[in-house]
């Protein structure tokens, strides 16, 4: 039992320290890239057998002068997560396939209905107006990084 | 579309102010009568277009596995409703599905309730769906898309068609057209 009063105060002691060494400021501060505005479209999983599909639109800023390219985007709140561009042709609206989103060196990519957004396959569960997913988008340069997006 | 905004400008030119001229989105001059059609509700229950006259109804075409375009035109048309106040009493906003062989009653009924209690979705046959996308102008098109791990994805016009209260086809909004115009357009049919 002592031993266990002195080993928690000193673990936790560790973890603050771990939590105030500069190094993830650091890697904080190496990343280029900025997620602003995140939102989820709302969308029912009911009565869709897993096939319910949802969109996440967030803005990508790229503040430095590399660029670079969002390669992946994955949910908690969906089975997959892949990125897709609406292009009007003619009168029609089709959706594709990006294999990867660029975002050029001092650049913007503004994901919005009808454009770029990232398309949520096999929802888990409804998103409705209120409730919030959790989105992790991997860069090629600026890894995994991982956001709140409010369902509206 | 820029063939129908030519044709509508050509219309209004011709028609002066007099006709149509206050609307802000596309109008359709002269007015045609809207192509009836009955299908049905996830509940079972026969809508007929032609009962609704003396109200405005927004005639939209989707499929409940489109993330993006089809839940923005509901979403902006349930901003219309609210916009529209007490006068929405008589605005019928409709989904129709282009996609039968997986948009089963209960789907459709959980897609058009994440928007609005009021939206009405409908269903029917592949071949009665068809006949009512043909009178409409709507294309739909199954395409399966390497690439995506969804089996297919529905690539379709996306026009919301408004029907003024006399029966008549009145309105296209195109994908895009801002919630002001729209809540303008509709209102003014509604006042009429």
């Amino acid at each position: 039992m002592r031993t266990i009063s002195v080993v928690l105060p000193l673990a936790a002691l560790a973890a603050l320290v771990v939590l105030l060494s500069p190094a993830p400021a650091a890697a904080q501060a190496a990343s280029a890239i900025r997620l602003e505005n995140p939102w989820a479209r709302r969308a029912p999983a009911q009565g869709g057998h897993g096939g319910a599909n949802g969109a996440v639109y967030v803005t990508i800023r790229n503040d430095g002068v590399e660029p670079d390219a969002l390669v992946s985007a994955v949910s908690d709140a969906a089975a997959r997560g892949e990125l897709h561009e609406t292009a009007k042709d003619g009168d029609v609206m089709k959706m594709r396939p990006l294999p990867k989103l660029d975002v050029a060196a001092r650049g913007l990519v503004e994901m919005k209905p009808g454009g770029h957004h990232i398309m949520l396959l096999g929802l888990k569960r409804d998103l409705k107006p209120g409730d919030r997913v959790t989105v992790t988008l991997t860069f090629e340069k600026a890894g995994p990084m991982s956001i709140e997006a409010p369902v509206r | 579309m820029a063939a129908l905004r030519l044709f509508v400008l050509a219309v209004l030119v011709a028609a002066g102010p007099a006709l149509g001229a206050e609307f802000r989105s596309g109008v359709l001059e002269p007015p045609r009568p809207a192509p009836d059609f009955t299908l049905r509700t996830p509940a079972g229950t026969e809508f007929r277009l032609a009962h609704h006259r003396g109200d405005v109804v927004a005639l939209t075409f989707g499929y409940t596995f489109c993330p993006d375009v089809c839940p923005t035109t509901l979403a902006e048309l349930t901003q219309v409703r609210e916009r529209l106040g007490a006068a929405a009493r008589r605005l019928h906003v409709v989904f129709i599905t282009a996609d039968p062989e997986r948009d089963t009653p209960e789907r459709v009924r959980a897609y058009t309730r994440a928007f609005d209690a009021t939206l009405v979705g409908l269903l029917g046959t592949a071949e009665e769906l068809a006949r009512v996308r043909k009178a409409y102008g709507v294309t739909a098109q199954k395409r399966v898309v390497p690439g995506t791990s969804a089996t297919y994805l529905v690539d379709h016009s996306a026009f919301v068609y408004v029907i003024d209260p006399e029966g008549r086809l009145r309105l296209m909004f195109p994908f895009g057209t801002s919630i002001d115009d729209m809540t303008h357009d509709i209102g003014l049919l509604l006042r009429r």
